[in-house]
């Protein structure tokens, strides 16, 4: 336990002290990459709430992230338009400001984990990996063929949105920002595994049958874990969509599920800075195989293979051992 | 509309169907037998694909092509289980989910590097190439109803494998009872290794036979595999029937959805509209129909819970 | 007589043609143990799966307290005080003894959607969950995960658990399987200082217990009950002892 706080912390001002450092060698390049691994992180973090906490295998986490980062065009396109969001029944106009394009990213999210939770939380095991999958699928095939967002080709927001007292086309400004998200929504991840609502999803996940007859439902405490971390992956779409100034249905796709849950898995399940320590091996090795070789996903491929059958536990667990928490 | 154009239409969703079919079959066995969810399933229908076209290329015939596609995905299949997937049957589903999924960027970017970025192009055999007139006076692509045919003929095949034969009755006894067979001196580990290779061999028949119809392309086996799953869920896992009727309900609502929506759509909206409200819907509608069977049989229509 | 905490009524349940639960009718008053024993396959567990709201009957009634509550599902029941446990001990295995209790204090409350405050900081919960382990005297294990523990450890914890509920009715299914004789002993006590709080209905294979403890006794065979009574009655009863008691007591 006390090896891993330390860990964590290393990692926390690894994350921090990396970009610091860029922009006093002038390297805007590497600031943008631990932007990403900040945002990707963050997906992650959401994704770790339905899979660590929850025990729910959810290969359809792209539709959160990608449905953020519509909400993101949504709100921002009609401003670069010169036109309203809507006319009727009343008039709105878009927004380019970010608290309410997260506000809205993150309820779009939540609404949709409602959904296709609420759905998929019929069934269990694999159903529930192939119905997510499929959900997300679908999402992924609405966007390409509804055109009004741009279909296939995706949409561009020229200008990145603004926050108050922040210049977000700075980019440490802008890292700064995506990195104060992910320690906010880190420390709440922290305090719900703690809580008796964390406690409860332990019940839930360990032993359905008990939970129930300690009065309990399992249906509803998944479904609330599995909307908290469906809103949370939504705000990281809208920071990505925000980060490449870019949405397109890609981020719909089942690779972009498979890529958060790597992010998870590489950094280890349940554990609360695994997701930061995924996404960021996870864009150092795109970085560096990608610079090596333009087949680079076979070596992660071979080396996530290798990291499933022979070192489980992920890279924090690794390092920091396999023993978790006990208050 | 005419009544010939739906009744195209209804063949073509039954062809999809029964490909559809091929992929589901595979998967629903290798759950039902060994409990493994294989997400790789998708990447040797791709094997299947470039196997066909690669050697129906060099040779000139689409047949030795297709012998290439069986033997190429059930190889891979079998290397892969003993490599790979074997030391998953223990685990848990997320496991067997990260490790398959690593399995299919192995081989995309594999055959990738092998084949290149370009799609590859299979045409479809002479002797099957140009249409047949139905009773009834409708031309209809033959090479598309020979696929309906052999779809339909596996499928008897595989009932009378399963039901019928000494590997049928093993399959069947390692879906209820691993240890007990194993105590009754089956040698289990070569019963999964030949149930993956079937699988495996069926989804790249499966590639083979869609890729003379489409380009063959690194990343083509994932949407189907996709709607594989949404096969299973429908028909209810592990359940041969069920992949069968839910392969075919698949085809034809995706099918003739794409073909009706944008029409009915037409009756009140103007045509541009209808077409892409209707497409849009259509392409959504499989997924509904999947979400309705969850809330009335959430084990699926031919499942066991 | 005082009124049945827990009453069933014609309760039945087929899986396809077999009758698994064949119009079962029984009570549970205040202050009593009532036993149902039966062979293996006479549909026991269905029928606490039928009183604990996991499975639903075709027809017939459940009563807990005076209320209806055959539509209720197995959370609104146990939040209406029927504490049950498992066959196979059934307990969140990476938690600890105490979060393992906080989990039940805080499920019976029906406090389990707080969503900042640690769990275990909370004393309300804490203190009640702390007293239901020592009740059980598992306090010196508080903080071993429950996987840990040793099967009749884990076995006290469930009922520490079922404590919880602050429970209006037990039901227990083998609370005394695989105990050694030592272990089935010290629940045999345990079980007979429980009924103080609250009536229990125990399905149990452990004659000799069932025989110590067990006020009344009902013998149920192929979903029906066969004969209900003393234990004394139920020795002596001709049906029970062709049914049933010739094999497993009569040696």
């Amino acid at each position: 336990m006390r090896r891993e706080a330390i860990l964590n912390a290393a990692i926390a001002i690894a994350l921090l002290a990396v970009p610091l450092a860029a922009q006093a060698m002038g390297e805007p390049f590497v600031i943008t990459l631990a932007t990403k691994v900040a945002i990707l992180a963050l997906a992650g973090v959401g994704l770790n709430i339905a899979l660590g906490l929850g025990g729910m295998v959810s290969l359809g986490h792209a539709a959160f992230f990608g449905i953020g980062g519509y909400a993101m065009a949504v709100l921002a396109a009609p401003v670069q338009a010169y036109e309203p969001l809507m006319t009727w029944p009343v008039e709105v106009a878009g927004t380019k400001s970010m608290p309410i394009i997260w506000l809205a990213a993150t309820l779009a999210g939540g609404l949709a984990a409602l959904a296709i939770g609420a759905l998929s939380l019929r069934t269990s095991g694999v159903y529930f990996i192939m119905i997510t999958l499929a959900f997300g699928q679908m999402l992924y095939y609405f966007a390409i063929s509804w055109p009004a967002y741009g279909g296939e080709d995706g949409l561009s927001i020229y200008v990145r949105n603004g926050f108050p007292g922040l210049n977000t086309l700075e980019p440490l400004q802008f890292f700064a920002l995506c990195y104060g998200v992910l320690m906010v929504a880190l420390l709440f991840s922290r305090v719900l595994a703690r809580s008796r609502f964390g406690l409860a999803l332990a019940g839930a996940r360990q032993n359905p049958l008990r939970s129930a007859a300690l009065g309990i439902r399992p249906y509803s405490v998944k479904l609330t874990a599995f909307v908290i971390s469906g809103a949370i992956t939504g705000l990281a779409g809208a920071l990505f969509a925000d980060l490449n100034r870019f949405v397109s249905p890609a981020m719909l796709s089942w690779q972009t599920s498979g890529e958060i849950m790597v992010f998870v898995i590489l950094g280890g399940v349940a554990r609360l800075f695994g997701p930061v320590a995924g996404a960021a091996l996870f864009i150092l090795l795109e970085h560096w195989l990608g610079g090596f070789s333009e087949y680079w996903k076979l070596f992660l491929g071979l080396a996530l293979l290798g990291i499933v059958l022979f070192a489980r536990g992920g890279l924090i667990g690794t390092i920091a051992g396999r023993e978790v928490a006990h208050d | 509309m005419s009544a010939m154009l739906l009744i195209e239409q209804v063949l073509n969703g039954l062809q999809y169907g029964v490909m559809l079919f091929l992929m589901a079959a595979g998967l629903t066995l290798v759950f039902g037998v060994m409990g493994l969810i294989n997400l790789a399933h998708g990447a040797l229908f791709m094997v299947g694909a470039f196997a066909c076209a690669s050697v129906a290329a060099a040779t000139g015939s689409f047949w030795l092509g297709l012998a290439a596609s069986l033997a190429a995905a059930a190889a891979a299949g079998a290397i892969v289980e003993l490599t790979v997937i074997r030391r998953l049957y223990a685990r848990d589903h997320l496991d067997q989910v990260l490790a398959t999924f690593a399995l299919i960027l192995v081989f995309s970017e594999g055959t990738r590097w092998l084949f290149g970025s370009f799609p590859l192009y299979l045409d479809i055999p002479p002797a099957l190439a140009g249409p047949v007139t139905l009773p009834g006076g409708i031309d209809y692509p033959l090479y598309r109803l020979v696929l309906i045919g052999i779809g339909l003929a596996i499928a008897g095949g595989l009932f009378w494998l399963i039901g019928r034969t000494r590997l049928g009755i093993r399959i069947r006894a390692g879906e209820a009872d691993r240890e007990m067979i194993a105590a009754l001196g089956v040698d289990i580990s070569r019963l999964y290794t030949i149930v993956f290779a079937l699988g495996a061999a069926l989804a790249g028949l499966a590639g083979a036979l869609v890729g003379a119809l489409q380009s063959v392309q690194v990343g083509m086996g994932e949407p189907v595999l996709i709607l594989a799953f949404v096969v299973i869920v429908i028909g209810g896992i592990g359940s041969i029937k069920g992949a069968l009727v839910g392969a075919i309900l698949v085809g034809l609502t995706d099918t003739l959805g794409r073909f009706l929506l944008p029409v009915l759509f037409g009756a009140f909206m103007p045509p541009s509209q209808a077409t892409t409200v209707g497409a849009a819907l259509a392409s959504m509608l499989i997924y509904i129909l999947m979400a309705g069977v969850l809330v009335v049989r959430p084990g699926g229509l031919f499942g066991r819970a | 007589m005082t009124e049945p905490v827990l009453e069933v009524r014609n309760l039945q349940l087929s899986f396809g043609a077999l009758r698994a639960t064949d119009g079962v009718s029984l009570t549970l008053c205040p202050g009593e143990i009532h036993a149902l024993i039966g062979p293996n396959g006479a549909g026991k567990s269905t029928l606490i799966g039928l009183i604990a709201g996991t499975l639903k009957p075709d027809a017939g009634q459940v009563r807990l307290a005076g209320r209806d509550v055959t539509a209720a599902d197995a959370a609104v029941r146990a939040r209406a005080g029927l504490a049950r446990s498992f066959q196979v001990s059934a307990v969140a295995a990476d938690l600890t003894v105490l979060q393992n209790a906080v989990l039940a204090v805080q499920g019976a409350r029906g406090q389990s959607f707080g969503f900042f405050r640690p769990a275990l900081a909370d004393a309300a919960l804490r203190g009640a969950a702390e007293a239901h382990i020592a009740r059980v005297g598992l306090s010196d294990r508080r903080t071993i995960p429950a996987g840990d523990l040793a099967h009749g450890e884990r076995r006290r914890l469930e009922l520490a658990m079922a404590l919880a509920l602050a429970p209006r009715a037990f039901v227990l299914d083998e609370p005394m399987a695989g105990m050694g004789p030592d272990g089935a002993r010290e629940m045999t006590a345990l079980l007979d200082d429980l009924r103080h709080e609250a009536p229990i209905l125990l399905v149990e294979h452990d004659m000799d217990a069932v025989f110590a403890l067990a006020d009344r006794v009902s013998v149920l065979v192929s979903g029906r009950i066969i004969a209900s009574g003393t234990v004394a009655e139920i020795r002596t009863d001709p049906e029970v002892r062709r049914a049933y008691l010739g094999e497993e007591m009569l040696e």
